[in-house]
């Protein structure tokens, strides 16, 4: 057990403060601290807490994070992650996903910076969800699950108090999205009758991952009334095929996350993941007239990799939104219910997916494997 | 952008108004806080060529001043 005291000999770790709620809050606001919504103090004691399930030398930077590129080391996370709410036992999961968002090719930098509303959308596969008690079903994305909510809400916090994603300085986007407070599930693995996302990442069913997507909030794909596969994967590629969305331009690896119903249907139609995969790749796609004349003189050459001899004249010609059969991902999550939903990313952006490993390299089973003596 | 001007490069950074706090605080986490900063007057996405042209009209002089005083 890290001592007490030990934090508080840290210099600048600790601050005194009124041991009073109102004044606690006030102060941290002050600071501009919190997300806008009330946080845990992160006192000392809870801290060390935290810290309880980090295997690793408290004050040694696990990652920088843009644009800041403040060092996230686990003492500063461990306090996000009280901030947030979270049970020490999600912590390992907290400095996974950090780790994981600070790989080069996730661009977090971009993610933090850019005007587009993405957020980073972290989904969590394996034992680990399952005992954590992860909600994959009902209301998966939206509230009522603490690690769900306090996970995600860690993460976003690290972002805004070590990485310096604050609105209008390191964060400029545009609208910004509720996803910014947070935005956390499990992949409902039971209710998946393909492979779940870290067994076709290379990993075994029973390692614990975290996959990241610098993410849109979800779309929704309401389809009550398709018997079969092909018709449901018509909707949801029609779904795809959007304007808007950064996928078009960019080959930023989307998501789509298909509801268990909607997943049951296309699986009893004979699909396996690769061939949903590869009918959203033929379908999904935009006629090149769809997009502004403005849009198309301006854009053409980022479609030509995908479209060899494209000429603005084409206006018949689809474009992919997808830019290859591999160039999306495949989930199941969620409840009862005739809907799936499409989550756009950034465009330049990749998605990553880490297991959850103890410092000394090995897998680990539990979360309670890192807890420390 | 920051390691060529620590290498004595001349560098500057263009931008629209509502970046500029961007721009300072990058500059100053890569540790070259001096780091010019030119202003364009704000959309540089959504505007035509000409205005595209105006804009770079904005930047290009300061630019060259700043290559002119860098060979003194």
């Amino acid at each position: 057990m890290i001592a007490t005291e030990r934090l508080l000999e840290i210099p600048g770790a600790a601050l005194e403060v009124d041991d009073d709620y109102e004044g606690i809050d006030a102060f941290l606001r002050g600071k501009n601290w919190t997300d806008g919504l009330p946080v845990v103090p992160p006192t000392a004691e809870r801290v060390r807490a935290m810290l309880a399930y980090c295997d690793r030398p408290i004050d040694e930077p696990v990652a920088k994070i843009p644009p800041r590129f403040g060092e996230a080391t686990p003492i500063r996370l461990a306090a996000n992650a009280v901030m947030a709410g979270c049970l020490p036992q999600y912590f390992p999961l907290v400095l996974l996903a950090i780790e994981a968002l600070c790989e080069e090719k996730f661009n977090l930098y971009g993610i933090q910076a850019t005007t587009h509303p993405c957020s980073t959308l972290l989904v969590v596969n394996g034992p680990a969800a399952r005992e954590i008690g992860m909600n994959s079903g009902h209301n998966a994305f939206g509230p009522g699950n603490r690690a769900n909510a306090t996970i995600g809400r860690a993460v976003r916090l690290a972002m805004w108090n070590i990485g310096g994603g604050i609105p209008a300085s390191g964060d400029m986007s545009t609208h910004g999205a509720p996803s910014k407070y947070s935005y956390c599930v499990a992949e409902n693995e039971a209710a998946n009758p393909w492979e779940p996302l870290n067994v076709e990442m290379g990993y075994s069913a029973e390692t614990s991952t975290v996959t990241v997507y610098g993410a849109e909030p979800p779309h929704n794909v309401n389809d009550h009334e398709s018997l079969d596969g092909e018709g449901l994967l018509k909707m949801i590629a029609g779904t795809i095929a959007q304007t808007g969305a950064n996928n078009i331009y960019y080959a930023g690896e989307p998501l789509v996350v298909i509801g268990p119903e909607h997943a049951d249907s296309i699986a009893k139609s004979g699909f396996s993941k690769r061939d949903v995969k590869n009918f959203l790749f033929e379908h999904a796609r935009v006629p090149l007239g769809n997009l502004s004349d403005d849009n198309i003189v301006r854009r053409l050459k980022q479609f030509e990799p995908y479209l060899p001899g494209l000429t603005a004249e084409q206006r018949d010609r689809p474009v992919p939104i997808l830019k290859g059969e591999e160039a999306v991902h495949v989930i199941v999550v969620g409840g009862a219910g005739k809907h799936s939903v499409y989550i756009p990313t950034f465009g330049p952006t990749r998605p990553v997916t880490l297991p959850l490993k103890l410092r000394d390299g090995t897998l680990a089973k539990s979360v309670e494997d890192f807890r420390q003596a | 952008m920051a390691e060529l001007r620590k290498r004595g490069l001349v560098t500057a950074v263009i931008y629209s108004g509502p970046f500029r706090k961007l721009g300072e605080t990058q500059a100053r986490i890569f540790g070259v806080p001096e780091l010019p900063l030119i202003e364009i007057p704000h959309p540089l996405g959504g505007v035509s060529i000409d205005e595209v042209r105006e804009r770079a009209d904005v930047a290009v002089p300061v630019f060259v001043d700043l290559i002119r005083k860098h060979q003194k």
